[in-house]
């Protein structure tokens, strides 16, 4: 006798734990499907997007168990997307009871990431290594490194509290033009585009480019496009907050 | 020998070092960051290795379609989820200096300029997304659609 509310709770939570960390909906699908099948239900079918997600399965008696679940904030979290991955393989593989794989989800969610000091570092060597890449000296990296932390120390926390991810792109990439500007105008930079090219690749929907692809070549083009929206909204706010910040340096004091 | 280290090794090991700081940002860990930032330097070099055809797009085009075998491989001998590698190996190709100048000339009024370097921006961004598409797709083709669960369930 399968117990179809906790099969319900417990394939759900994966799916959401997925879902938030950034694994393109076929991903959440497939997995989820295994899952049920593993357990012996083979009516399961499964519905997800950035937003939602669907399970639903019929008893033999022909009852419908449906569980649907809400999601409002996502991220990306590659570490957790593996382990998540691994996670469903051996729970496919051994079946164990429902309260096992519940404390596992549990376990893993609680699995911290790398410390704000780390990730400030990312949003800084980022940017000190993308403007030589792009053409830029030692100063300019110097200047992009500088405009990197303030991209870092400004995302980071505004992440923290949700903030609305069009208003963070804009403000961070305002305050990394910003700071490049003084930093040529103070003589340490050369290159002005270059510093803050190299800054705004910590910002830039790499991620969103990169899924809404995968989403429309597995079929599920609703995914696909939200994805799609969510990388020209990205562009969108970086360049507008670039422009701020330019517009500003050039009526303040002249050509930049 | 100079021009080689300066101008082909120099810019895949910033590459490289970019993922890597990419990593911390997305919690890529231990071997999958080594791994998949190497893939991002590798991409780079075939991108530069393609200069010869004097498009960008062409270049974008196989950087793209080199991350992506890569990331396939990987995935299948690390057995871990192949967007974990095309996530931070794409990073180098996505084109945010074509933002970047489209913006500014928006800003300082040359339309043509602004049209036509938005048109470039989009046209890289495709061909990256092309590029990956392209991979995937041929490897879903060789292995066959045995390797999905995902199916119309029996009414």
């Amino acid at each position: 006798m399968i117990d179809y509310d906790a099969l319900l709770n417990t394939a759900s939570t994966m799916g959401v734990r997925m879902l938030e960390s950034g694994a393109e909906a076929y991903r959440v699908e497939d997995s989820l499907q295994r899952l049920c099948r593993a357990y012996g239900v083979d009516t399961c079918e499964i519905f997800a997007i950035p937003s939602l997600l669907i399970v639903s399965m019929c008893d033999p008696e022909g009852h419908s168990h449906t569980r649907v679940r809400r999601l409002y904030h996502r991220g990306t979290d590659l570490h957790q997307v593996d382990r998540l991955n691994s996670l469903c393989r051996e729970v496919c593989r051994d079946t164990p009871p429902f309260p096992q794989v519940d404390g596992a989800l549990a376990r893993l969610a609680a699995e911290p990431g790398y410390p704000p000091a780390m990730q400030l570092a990312g949003y800084a060597l980022v940017a000190a290594f993308f403007t030589p890449l792009f053409g830029g000296g030692l100063a300019d990296a110097l200047c992009a490194l500088a405009a990197g932390t303030v991209i870092g120390l400004l995302k980071l926390p505004m992440d923290r509290i949700r903030a609305n991810g069009f208003f963070v792109n804009t403000i961070c990439s305002m305050a990394a033009a910003l700071v490049a500007i003084a930093g040529v105008r103070l003589g340490v930079g050369q290159q002005l585009d270059k510093i803050i090219i190299g800054a705004f690749m910590g910002l830039v929907p790499g991620v969103a480019i990169t899924n809404f692809m995968r989403d429309i070549l597995a079929g599920d083009l609703f995914s696909g496009i939200t994805k799609l929206a969510e990388s020209l909204l990205t562009a969108t706010a970086i360049a507008l907050g670039a422009g701020i910040a330019l517009s500003l340096a050039r009526a303040v004091g002249g050509v930049v | 020998m100079m021009a080689f280290l300066t101008d082909f090794l120099l810019p895949c090991l910033y590459a490289t070092m970019a993922c890597v700081a990419f990593c911390l940002i997305l919690n890529q860990r231990g071997l999958l960051l080594m791994v998949s930032s190497l893939g991002g330097g590798i991409a780079w070099g075939v991108c530069l290795l393609c200069a010869f055809t004097g498009s960008d797009i062409v270049q974008y085009f196989a950087g793209a379609v080199a991350v992506a075998i890569y990331a396939e491989i990987m995935a299948r001998l690390l057995k871990a989820p192949a967007t974990g590698f095309l996530v931070v190996g794409i990073l180098p190709f996505v084109p945010g200096g074509g933002i970047y100048y489209t913006m500014e000339y928006c800003l300082s009024g040359d339309t043509q300029l602004f049209l036509s370097t938005g048109i470039h921006t989009f046209g890289v961004a495709g061909a990256v997304a092309v590029g990956l598409l392209l991979v995937s797709s041929l490897v879903r083709l060789l292995l066959g659609p045995a390797n999905t669960a995902r199916k119309e369930p029996k009414p």
